[in-house]
């Protein structure tokens, strides 16, 4: 009874005070939408390493029409081979690229192909001779090589030239093995006098890209709402230690925290009223983001967060989550005798706690010393197990270690404030 | 302990962590039932750590505090049920109603629901507050207020009240209502311990007096029967100010 009693004063505190509710609401709901908003390009740019290349083709051969097949075909390259309804020349697009219009060009120079050909050809004409399947005479001195040239913007990051030049290289070789066939075949059918026949080469191997999930449910890439939205719920959260802290320093120092401990054995009914009260309002804060996400995001030009199929596990996180985030607000409500101490050290340790777990960067993009720092954090523990059910779709099993880390952690926290606030009690 | 005293102090010592004094020094004093005894003394006299000191909430260095009979270093939480504080500071939620805070103490102090209405209903009846149940402490004058901090100390009907400047900075009429209130809950038998500044006020509702100084006891019992009013002081505050001179202690 005393703890309801607690639960519902708490309450009504809470309903009574518009700045208390904006900060615990509007405040993270405006932060996770700011934030998504922010790193939806930084993100999508990196995970999905979307360029703009520009094409001329000087050569206007087997070369480059494949080159240009493989770029349309690829979901990460936008192809321009027209500026301003021009078709552009190798001293247009260069000077567009130094001048930072365009990250990048590929040029094939004239006679790319006809140089590609000749080379096949010597090849060829050498490897039969050297079989004795021939009496051609291969050219003696190296034919010179077609070159096609790459021109990066000097901003653009490493990532991005490698994946662009590992492109070039594979169509290039593609192309390459395709003219060598057509050589052999050409040699060949002189001597056996038997028409080419049609071969394709490139599903000798396949390479198979796929996220790795369990149970063969579809696992996402993460994206900005998928890493913003539980990322910036748990820092709101987290920060549930600003009306904590700040209603029950004021309770002590306005003298109603004093009555209470003259009344005997009502030290731990105040302390588990607010624990609950405030446990309650970090799961409606992440109900509410969860919201934003699937709900508000999509308005806004953003991908729809995608939460999976384990509820039962969603409510398991979420639980201990507010678990964790309460019992920390707590023991920094109890243990600093100021506001401006609590408030200070408070806000602080969350913004550091969740830099380290992941919040503001995802760990995959910081340096490794950082991310083998990460692990000790809270907040990592929690997005962890997000990630787990959001992007993994996994099974409740596989977040129960963050879950038993964040509940110890609770459990520590919670322990930790009401020994402070009852030694307390006594001055 | 004699048979009628209610609070038996003895040889109380307390020294707060970095000071170079002790707050009370070697204080003993006996409260009797049904007595309102007066706790005076000048501005760092040790009356707020005596007050802590009765209610639990102080580790005293020495001596020894015995009230109902019962020690308050082993039975602080059973003694705690039987007396009613009303601190210095307005100890309400400011943006709760009055019967808000009132039900919320009432519930802490473990009163049911039909009980805690019947009493605040009471009380509020009797300190002039029944209209003003559903309104904001926040919106209460001084006076509204004192008189709320009095009322939550008084739900659980204690047979001990410890009062801390309960009329500090009230109008006329609502320390009139107050200290008639005080005098008729004397009449029912309730102890009071009452510290104040005002003299006046002091001396024309207790019945017994301590006057600290320093951290020590300069002078107890009734006021006619103090030395230095038979000595020539006429009223108590002349008797205060020849006790503990005329040196500001702030």
């Amino acid at each position: 009874m005393k703890i309801l009693a607690t639960i519902r004063k708490e309450f009504l505190l809470l309903v009574r005070d518009a700045g208390g509710i904006t900060l615990i609401f509007l405040m993270p709901l405006a932060l996770v939408i700011v934030m998504a908003l922010i790193q939806n390009n930084t993100i999508d740019e990196f995970l999905e390493t979307k360029l703009e290349v520009l094409l001329v083709d000087e050569d206007r051969d087997a070369l480059g029409a494949e080159l240009e097949r493989a770029f349309r075909a690829s979901p990460n390259i936008r192809l321009i081979k027209q500026v301003d309804h021009e078709a552009l020349t190798a001293e247009t697009a260069r000077r567009l690229v130094q001048r930072g219009k365009y990250k990048t060009v590929v040029i094939i120079p004239k006679d790319a192909g006809a140089m590609l050909q000749r080379k096949n050809k010597n090849a060829v004409v050498r490897l039969l001779a050297h079989y004795g399947l021939s009496d051609k005479k291969p050219v003696a001195d190296a034919l010179p090589a077609p070159e096609i040239q790459i021109l990066f913007d000097p901003a653009i990051k490493a990532n991005f030239k490698q994946t662009l030049t590992s492109a070039v290289e594979k169509i290039v070789a593609h192309v390459q093995s395709d003219g060598l066939m057509d050589e052999v075949q050409t040699h060949m059918g002189k001597m056996t006098k038997k028409p080419k026949i049609k071969m394709d080469l490139s599903d000798m191997i396949i390479v198979r890209q796929e996220n790795a999930v369990e149970n063969n449910k579809r696992g996402m890439p993460p994206n900005a709402v998928q890493h913003n939205v539980p990322a910036w719920s748990m820092f709101a959260m987290f920060f549930i230690l600003f009306p904590l802290a700040g209603n029950l320093i004021k309770e002590r120092e306005e003298g109603s925290m004093l009555r209470l401990r003259l009344i005997a054995g009502s030290s731990l009914p105040v302390i588990s009223g607010k624990f609950i009260f405030y446990f309650f309002v970090c799961l409606l804060q992440l109900l509410l983001m969860i919201g934003v996400g699937l709900y508000i995001m999509p308005l806004l030009g953003m991908s729809k967060l995608v939460i999976g199929t384990n509820y039962p596990g969603l409510l398991l996180v979420g639980f201990s989550v507010a678990m964790a985030a309460t019992g920390y607000g707590l023991l920094i409500a109890v243990y600093f005798k100021t506001p401006q101490q609590a408030l200070s050290f408070g806000s602080i340790s969350v913004v550091i706690l969740a830099a380290i777990g992941g919040v503001w960067v995802p760990v995959f993009l910081m340096p490794e010393m950082m991310q083998s720092i990460s692990p000790y954090s809270p907040l990592n523990w929690g997005l962890e197990a997000f990630n787990n059910l959001f992007l993994r779709n996994a099974e409740t099993a596989a977040v129960l270690p963050d879950v038993a880390r964040l509940l110890c952690f609770s459990g520590t926290t919670l322990g930790a404030g009401i020994l402070i606030h009852k030694s307390r009690t006594v001055l | 302990m004699t048979d009628s005293s209610l609070i038996q102090v003895s040889g109380l010592r307390k020294i707060y962590r970095g000071a170079e004094m002790p707050a009370v020094d070697n204080l003993s004093f006996v409260v009797h039932e049904g007595d309102i005894f007066g706790l005076l003394g000048p501005n760092g006299a040790g009356k707020s750590t005596t007050i802590m000191a009765l209610c639990g909430l102080l580790k005293i260095n020495a001596g020894s505090i015995q009230i109902f009979g019962l020690s308050i270093n082993q039975k602080g939480a059973e003694i705690r049920k039987l007396i009613g504080v009303a601190p210095q500071e307005i100890a309400l939620f400011p943006m709760l109603t009055a019967y808000e805070n009132l039900a919320y103490f009432g519930r802490m102090y473990g009163l049911d629901r039909a009980t805690i209405r019947q009493r605040v209903d009471h009380l509020l009846e009797d300190f002039g507050l029944k209209e003003k149940a559903k309104v904001r402490v926040a919106h209460f004058s001084g006076g509204m207020k004192r008189r709320l901090n009095l009322i939550a100390a008084l739900l659980h009907r204690p047979r001990l009240l410890i009062l801390d400047e309960p009329t500090s900075g009230v109008d006329v009429q609502s320390r009139k209502m107050i200290l008639d209130y005080l005098l008729s809950l004397q009449a029912e038998g309730v102890t009071i311990i009452y510290s104040s500044h005002l003299l006046d006020e002091a001396e024309n509702l207790c019945s017994w007096f301590s006057i600290l100084d320093e951290g020590r006891l300069i002078a107890e019992g009734k006021l006619k029967d103090m030395p230095a009013m038979n000595s020539g002081s006429r009223n108590l505050e002349q008797l205060f100010l020849e006790l503990t001179g005329k040196r500001t202690r702030d």
